[in-house]
């Protein structure tokens, strides 16, 4: 509602009680979805925890379902820290968190210490196949057990990509996709793209973090977050 | 001539107590023509249905009459035979009994009395599975176990060879339970007798029940297995042996000892019926197909995988057990067959479950050769308890309902990957960082509530990374600036993590926190040690 929002007093006025009927209308249903959503009355996602990127995704937050990649160019960029918040209330909800093929080993005392507890959480290991991971991947969106999926898989063909979102859809799941590399034209149903990029040597602690591609994004969003803010006291 | 009297007499009665009955369907038999010549014949075959139904009356009255009139003359000809019958057990053996009276073989462990009350019924359980081999009846007593040896005598050969294949048997188990392999044992007609026998450490055989009461009355008192007070009061009495006890009148022995001391006596001597608990072996299933031409398609297996099943979901629906370990074998020619062994977290008895668990085996699996047979095992099975939905659910799914869905959906995921795959984490008190997180069987979980507060407590408190390397890498040093894979500037420090020195891995280390230039954070260490080298430990990610 933007546009209103810029529109002279006057008008607002003139519109009266019943813009805000409809309003409320059409906030009331998560998938009407409108081109001027961006500064979003519709708050139906996830908070990230984090205000400034809850400010520039569309909902004001993660999504609720689908399918979610994040690129980074090297793993260990700070990927994890983004999606603490995300897990906490996943597993405060009493659902389960399955990590597909993750590069290094899970250590438990880190998401002890976010406050995570580790025994909702369920590690597919790095060895393997892509196809078993894949596999489990579906599965794991058709169970309602499952709050959320992580998988890090560097190449999935835009087919496997799309059965995999409409798995996710249909199960009500949120699985995100860790990726190295960017691939600008993919066929991906991929929501969000969140990349960060490389800092000064000063800054030390905030990282920028781009939205390439969201539903209701109309162009790329880029924001600095302090990923480690709540590490270092 | 007492039977022919009173069945008579019922035969007379039971005419008159049916004949309204009969009437009147012989009067429906006769309105029936009147309605119609097409009915007739139907009528006709009713009328024969009647009277078969009233034959059978006759027939179930006089049943009952026998048993009724018979309530004061079983007990006649039952004292007639001098054979009393208070025991189901021997009431099915009676007929036998008259030619041969059962011979019991008692074994007794005193050993086993130093373990406690359930290892004790576990090592019991275990040898009478072993003396199963010699007797149809073994069953359980303090300490001992009793075998009923007379049916097997003649096929064994002999009382000698019996013990020496038992003996065999029973020294071997007892090795494996890491218990002194010697036992006492006696043979005689009664249970109690050859556990008294055995009991007092006589290796003792008796044949005749009318030898019984001399071979237990040198047995001293004391076999009885009774209260120090009720030891005391014998001893004062001046009884020091069994034969003693009977020497004095039971009346005044039941007085004041107790009804059940002297039932024990009585049964030792076979005045008395003893009931004994027997030993059951344990339920297995198995069940096999052979198919009538070799099979390459693993899917073609399954309408025959489904039928099996069906059995077993049978067999466990009639014994109301469930099960969670599936043991498939796949024959092929000449080759040694594929094992499928399936576990489940929870025990089930769902066919449909079971089908589609296998069916995610089968779709992994390869096979050497065609397949010409398939047979299931399960040998281990648990009691069976049924789920309860909740009454008012207001269309979410309960609690219980949302647990089996997890632990399918983890079946399903173990199914496919193997175990190894699959893994939960937990954290490990332990100051060494590789140490102190660990990957655990998704089954031994505890509950989340109570172990919370340990493991915050277990959990140091500086920062942790979430990703730790399996092995540390080593860094960079060049023109006194770390480098990995970009320069790394260091952001905390340093946590001194110093200890095991008593174990074979010790840990002197510097850690810190670390900064790329690309902006991933690390976690490295310094070795406290000869060379202090730089090494990379983890991502904070």
């Amino acid at each position: 509602m933007n546009s209103y929002t810029s529109a002279p007093d006057s008008l607002q006025a003139k519109v009266g009680n019943a813009s805000g009927h409809i309003d409320q209308l059409l906030n009331s249903n998560p998938n009407l979805w409108r081109g001027c959503d961006m500064a979003g009355q519709g708050s139906h996602g996830h908070s990230t925890g984090f205000s400034q990127l809850d400010s520039i995704l569309p909902g004001k937050g993660w999504p609720q379902k689908g399918l979610m990649e994040v690129i980074s160019p090297q793993w260990g960029m700070g990927e994890l820290q983004l999606l603490l918040p995300l897990m906490r209330s996943v597993i405060d909800s009493g659902k389960w968190i399955l990590w597909i093929s993750p590069p290094h080993s899970v250590y438990a005392p880190a998401l002890v210490q976010a406050g995570i507890d580790t025994n909702q959480i369920l590690v597919v290991k790095m060895d393997a196949s892509c196809k078993d991971a894949l596999w489990s991947m579906e599965k794991a969106f058709q169970t309602e057990n499952c709050g959320l999926v992580l998988a890090w898989q560097n190449w999935l063909p835009g087919t496997v990509l799309r059965r995999l979102q409409l798995a996710a859809d249909t199960g009500n799941t949120l699985g995100v996709i860790f990726k190295q590399n960017e691939c600008k034209h993919s066929p991906s149903p991929t929501r969000l793209q969140i990349k960060e990029s490389s800092l000064q040597k000063d800054h030390f602690s905030t990282a920028e973090v781009t939205v390439l591609k969201a539903r209701g994004n109309f162009r790329p969003l880029s924001t600095n977050i302090d990923l480690y803010s709540h590490q270092l006291a | 001539m007492e039977e022919t009297k009173t069945s008579g007499q019922l035969s007379l009665a039971i005419p008159s107590k049916d004949s309204p009955e009969a009437t009147s369907t012989q009067m429906t038999a006769k309105k029936a023509p009147e309605a119609g010549a097409s009915l007739s014949s139907s009528s006709l075959l009713n009328s024969n249905l009647v009277l078969s139904c009233v034959d059978t009356q006759i027939n179930q009255n006089q049943a009952a009459g026998v048993g009724l009139a018979g309530v004061g003359k079983a007990v006649a000809t039952s004292k007639t035979n001098g054979n009393p019958s208070s025991n189901s057990n021997s009431n099915s053996n009676s007929n036998s009994k008259k030619s041969r009276p059962s011979l019991w073989y008692a074994v007794y462990f005193p050993q086993l009395g130093t373990l406690d009350d359930l290892q004790q019924k576990d090592a019991l359980t275990a040898l009478a599975a072993k003396a199963i081999s010699v007797s149809s009846t073994v069953s359980f007593h303090k300490l001992a176990l009793v075998c009923e040896i007379r049916s097997s005598l003649g096929y064994f050969g002999g009382i000698n060879l019996l013990h020496d294949k038992l003996k065999g048997a029973l020294s071997t188990a007892l090795i494996a339970m890491d218990q002194p392999e010697h036992f006492f044992y006696a043979s005689s007609p009664t249970v109690s007798g050859s556990l008294l026998l055995a009991r007092a450490g006589q290796n003792k055989l008796v044949y005749q029940k009318s030898n019984l009461r001399s071979a237990l009355g040198t047995l001293p008192a004391d076999v009885l297995n009774l209260s120090k007070e009720q030891n005391r009061r014998l001893y004062n009495m001046g009884i020091r042996h069994l034969k003693d006890i009977w020497r004095l009148p039971g009346d005044g022995i039941r007085k004041r000892f107790g009804s059940e001391f002297v039932d024990q006596l009585n049964k030792a001597l076979g005045k008395a019926q003893e009931p004994t608990l027997n030993y059951l072996p344990p339920p297995t299933f198995s069940s096999s197909y052979d198919l009538p031409y070799e099979l390459e398609n693993l899917d073609r297996l399954l309408p025959i995988v489904d039928e099996i099943i069906g059995q077993l979901c049978d067999f466990l629906t009639r014994r109301d057990l469930s099960t969670s370990h599936l043991m498939f074998s796949l024959f092929h020619e000449k080759r040694s067959p594929t094992c499928i062994e399936i576990s489940l977290r929870q025990t089930s008895r769902s066919s449909t479950h079971f089908l589609l668990l296998v069916e995610t085996y089968f779709h992994n699996l390869t096979i050497p050769a065609a397949v010409i047979a398939i047979s299931l095992v399960v040998n281990q099975f648990d009691a069976f308890f049924s789920h309860t939905d909740a009454l008012l659910l207001d269309g979410r799914p309960d609690a219980t309902s949302r647990e089996n869905n997890l632990n399918q959906f983890m079946e399903q995921l173990k199914a496919r990957l193997g175990d190894n795959y699959l893994k939960g984490i937990s954290c490990v008190a332990e100051h060494r960082p590789e140490y102190a997180s660990a990957c655990v069987d998704v089954n031994s979980h505890t509950k989340k509530s109570s172990i919370r507060k340990s493991i915050q407590n277990k959990v140091a408190t500086r920062p942790r990374p979430i990703w730790l390397l399996e092995k540390p890498e080593e860094l960079v040093e060049k023109n006194s600036r770390l480098y990995h894979r970009k320069a790394i500037s260091i952001i905390s420090g340093p946590e001194r993590i110093e200890t095991a020195w008593w174990a074979d891995h010790d840990v002197r280390r510097d850690y810190y926190i670390a900064q790329e230039a690309n902006g991933s954070r690390l976690w490295i260490y310094r070795e406290r040690s000869d060379e202090r080298r730089w090494f990379l430990h983890g991502y904070f990610s």
